[in-house]
């Protein structure tokens, strides 16, 4: 039986090892679920814009073709978009040390906290990885 | 369905809320930065005579913090047309246009005393040279702390002394709000009657070495260290360029008769030929796909790299053409840029490219210049541009490391400004090349080392208290255990110490308060440039920052808002103090609906102060004032305007009637701290019954427990009150009913568990006791 959405541990919670790791990185990286994502048509739409708008976002930044400002506005947009749809479809966050199974139900802060601090540390991995390839420079 | 739908509204709601905040927060702000700024410039004038004034009046209004400079100051030749040289050099009647390189100006002075207008002819026997004075971006290429250079006019007489520096803009944001610029003016006033060889140094005189000292600026060290370095070193680059220095001969190296060929790739993997490639992102244009000068370059001399890149028989008539102590390098080059320039067309010199060695520097005329064909190492690939370049000098010495610098024109975007920007490359041969191999050389401690090691046993010191602060909290269960709500010295003593060396040491003592401008830096060099030299450059808050980023993700940022930062210190032990003092009955809390309002202003503020440093981090910086802490700590509460006083005063008068106002509804880096703390891995104990008992709520000074017994871990200081509470048997209500009816019944009072319960009493079975 699948775990209800009001369920705040999610379903790999029991899991261990790598398949725990891994389901914690997906988990980490795609914030939508199946209930989710099926319950809500306008999150489902909404979704798809922002996925193939920061895809583009994203294509040209890499090509140099977008400003600090640009893509810090879509960084922006993209956590505030993320915060909504997991408070929809993934309504928890980690309680306790990173490695630790403990998981609790997300207040809209915690969300804000959690999504903004994720997407900046994947954001600042992702430009020192294009600026170090080359594939994006940013003029101050 | 209800939950998500309650979530969403709430997330909305939330988002709303927050716009909402950040939007006042910017009202308010910008017309409380109107106010600071007149109050800034206030600061400036305050300590300057009616005279100055008006004279800076006339200049400019708001100081040289990123004050204007002319498009081609950097470039025409008439410099002291864009720049007050007679600030610098008064007694000169007459200035020469841009000569030399790197570029100066002569100041003459008329023989007959009287004043000539507009005549450029230095040498009619009317004037007699007096000194020079260049321009610093002409000279050096060395960024201060906001990583731009402060642009500085000098002046020095034909002796070498140097007779006036003039700050003409500077970016330093902690003279902008903190500092205020007349400290800057005292500071470079110093200079005046230093020798260009002198050697100075910021702090005390040193005997040994013959160093002098010169005073600092407190709470701008990077800045005044940086600033040392450009005024001395630009002096004594235009004092040995016009003779003032002498030539300092090197030991000649001695290269062994090792002749094999090496390839292309060969003389990279060894370090015979070097690299040097500059983006266009560099020198402020735009990404094109291509760089801007992608360099190659090596020392022909040596015999197994000269005859590696010429050829056996140009390598030989390279040798013979050269006389002794002249030097030949190769430089080849692809990319948008070219390294010859068009300088050598319009003067002879080749105005891109020099080689430097210590203080030493070497360009290089028409004359020195030789065609280079092509390269004969295999597996060299194609170059658009290619040269061999003449050293002749007895002061270069292949012997030891020296540098090829490429001087390129950076443009800024905002103001069409262009200035020089140097990127070098070292060079130094190898052993195998050398009889006797490379000499030993000593290089220089870096800026950032320097002022590690000048400050050695504050920082030792330093550590010391974050550790005992570490260790102390990391034992807090037995602190706990061992206090109870009327006896708390156990946690009491060592945090009002604690307390106490932050205000005093860490505070006024190393200035080391952290700052939520760090943060917005941090944002910015991730984004734009990460230098580890900025960062290093304060030893204290770098190690600081060590610590309360581990700390933060281990216990909260509960560690060093409650327990280290100098400004929170101060506020709860002004709120202590005033109660101590008879003044509890006029203490309060907000209440904890308001509260639960007021608390996300911070929030605001951090988020508006980021989105703000994006478009102009000066407007950032000086909304940043919503710190009290330069005011506090940096400058001093009676040493600024105003405004500045009156905000931190109201801030610390505040403290004394509720606790730690500031830290709960403004602090901007508590903001910053508090979303991490999210993920804190080690919390605080709670128990079961705390869901519905709000025993501890009640005496929680951040406020940070809610009614459901939650403890909001973004709010919470650990000040360990609530722990207290969880082991002591006479003031946790399910603990102290347990114990009653211990005692009521007889029963032992066992110790109190892990999870804050008597360790239960299981009767052991009559039979088994008596086997």
């Amino acid at each position: 039986m699948k775990p209800a959405i009001h369920d705040f541990s999610p379903p790999y919670a029991k899991t261990t090892g790598v398949k725990w790791l891994l389901n914690e990185l997906v988990d980490h990286l795609w914030p939508w679920s199946k209930q989710g994502w099926r319950q809500h048509k306008a999150i489902q739409t909404a979704g798809l814009a922002m996925a193939i708008a920061a895809t583009t976002a994203w294509g040209l930044a890499a090509n140099g073709q977008l400003g600090a400002s640009a893509v810090i506005g879509w960084w922006l947009g993209w956590s505030v978009y993320e915060i909504i749809i997991r408070l929809q479809c993934k309504p928890y966050i980690k309680d306790g040390p990173w490695w630790g199974h403990q998981y609790r139900s997300a207040a809209c802060m915690d969300m804000i906290c959690y999504v903004m601090f994720k997407n900046l540390l994947i954001g600042a991995v992702l430009f020192i990885a294009l600026r170090n390839l080359g594939l994006l420079q940013m003029v101050d | 369905m209800n939950t998500q739908s309650s979530a969403a509204s709430s997330a909305f709601h939330a988002i709303k809320a927050c716009m909402v905040l950040i939007g006042w927060y910017f009202i308010v702000t910008l017309s409380f930065s109107a106010a600071f700024s007149t109050a800034a410039l206030a600061d400036s004038d305050k300590e300057t005579g009616p005279s100055e004034q008006e004279h800076h009046a006339k200049e400019s209004h708001s100081g040289s913090y990123e004050a204007p400079l002319p498009v081609n100051l950097s470039t025409d030749p008439d410099l002291c047309a864009y720049v007050p040289c007679h600030d610098v050099f008064p007694n000169a009647d007459h200035f020469s246009p841009r000569k030399g390189r790197p570029a100066y100006v002569e100041a003459y002075r008329n023989k007959n005393g009287k004043h000539k207008e507009s005549d450029n002819n230095e040498d009619d026997g009317e004037r007699e040279l007096i000194g020079y004075v260049f321009l610093s971006t002409d000279i050096v290429d060395i960024p201060a702390y906001s990583g731009k250079p402060v642009v500085t006019l000098i002046g020095m007489n034909i002796a070498g002394k140097i007779v006036g520096v003039k700050v003409l803009r500077h970016s330093e944001p902690i003279l902008l709000v903190g500092i205020p610029e007349s400290e800057l003016t005292k500071f470079i006033k110093q200079f005046v009657g230093k020798y260009a060889w002198d050697k100075v140094e910021i702090g005390k005189a040193r005997a040994e070495g013959g160093y002098i000292g010169i005073d600092a600026i407190s709470g701008a060290t990077v800045t005044v260290i940086s600033e040392n370095q450009v005024v001395m070193r630009c002096a004594y680059e235009v004092a040995k360029q016009v003779g003032i220095i002498k030539a300092v001969p090197r030991p000649q190296a001695k290269f062994t008769s090792t002749s094999e060929q090496h390839t292309w790739d060969e003389l990279l993997a060894e370090g015979s030929v070097q690299h040097l490639k500059v983006s266009p992102a560099d020198v402020g244009l735009d990404n094109t796909g291509q760089s801007y000068i992608d360099l190659y370059f090596g020392y022909l001399n040596t015999p197994a790299i000269g005859r590696s890149i010429l050829g056996e028989r140009n390598y030989a008539g390279l040798m013979a053409d050269l006389k002794p102590n002249e030097h030949a390098i190769f430089i080849v080059a692809n990319g948008a840029a070219s390294f010859k320039g068009s300088g050598f067309v319009r003067g002879g010199i080749y105005d891109r490219v020099q080689v430097s060695q210590d203080m030493d520097s070497f360009t290089f005329r028409d004359t020195d210049y030789r065609n280079l064909y092509n390269i004969r190492a295999t597996g060299a690939p194609e170059f658009n541009e290619s040269a061999i370049f003449i050293i002749r000098s007895t002061s270069f010495s292949a012997a030891y490391p020296w540098s090829l610098v490429f001087l390129g024109n950076k443009v800024d975007k905002q103001t069409g400004t262009r200035t020089f920007a140097n990127f070098d490359r070292e060079y130094w041969l190898q052993d195998s090349y050398m009889e006797g191999g490379r000499p030993v050389v000593i290089k220089p401690d870096p800026t950032w080392l320097k002022i590690w090691k000048s400050r050695i046993w504050e920082i030792a010191a330093f550590v010391v208290i974050l550790l005992f602060t570490t260790v102390t909290y990391a034992n807090r269960d037995w602190l706990v255990r061992h206090s109870s709500r009327k006896e708390k010295r156990w946690v009491s003593i060592p945090k009002y110490a604690i307390w106490l060396t932050s205000i005093g040491f860490i505070g006024f003592g190393l200035m080391a308060q952290p700052s939520i401008t760090q943060v917005l830096t941090w944002f910015h060099s991730i984004l734009f440039q990460w230098k580890w030299e900025l960062f290093l450059s304060d030893p204290f808050i770098f190690i600081f920052w060590l610590f309360i980023i581990v700390t933060v993700f281990v216990w909260g940022r509960g560690l060093f808002c409650g327990w280290m930062c100098p400004f929170g210190s101060l506020s709860e032990i002004l709120y202590k103090a005033a109660g101590a003092v008879g003044l509890r009955r006029f203490q309060f809390e907000p209440p904890m609906r308001w509260h639960n309002r007021l608390k996300w202003v911070k929030y605001g503020i951090f988020w508006g102060l980021l989105a703000v440093s994006f478009f102009s981090m000066g407007l950032a910086e000086r909304l940043a004032e919503v710190e009290p802490f330069k005011t506090t700590f940096l400058v001093g509460l009676f040493n600024r305007s105003w405004p500045y006083t009156l905000f931190t005063a109201t801030l610390l008068g505040l403290s004394l009637f509720t606790e730690r106002p500031f830290c709960k509804y403004l602090c901007p880096l508590g903001a910053a701290l508090a979303m991490p703390t999210t993920f804190r891995w080690f919390g605080l104990k709670r128990k079961a019954e705390c869901t519905t008992c709000t025993a501890c709520a009640r005496g929680c000074g951040p406020q940070a427990i809610d009614a459901q017994g939650h403890i909001d871990s973004r709010e919470c200081l650990l000040c360990l009150d609530c722990q207290i509470l969880y082991y002591d048997d006479h003031a946790c209500p399910p603990l102290s009913k347990e114990r009653k009816l211990r005692e009521k019944s007889g029963l032992p009072l066992t110790r109190i568990n892990a999870a804050g319960y008597y360790i239960p009493i299981h009767p052991v079975p009559a039979k088994r006791a008596n086997e």
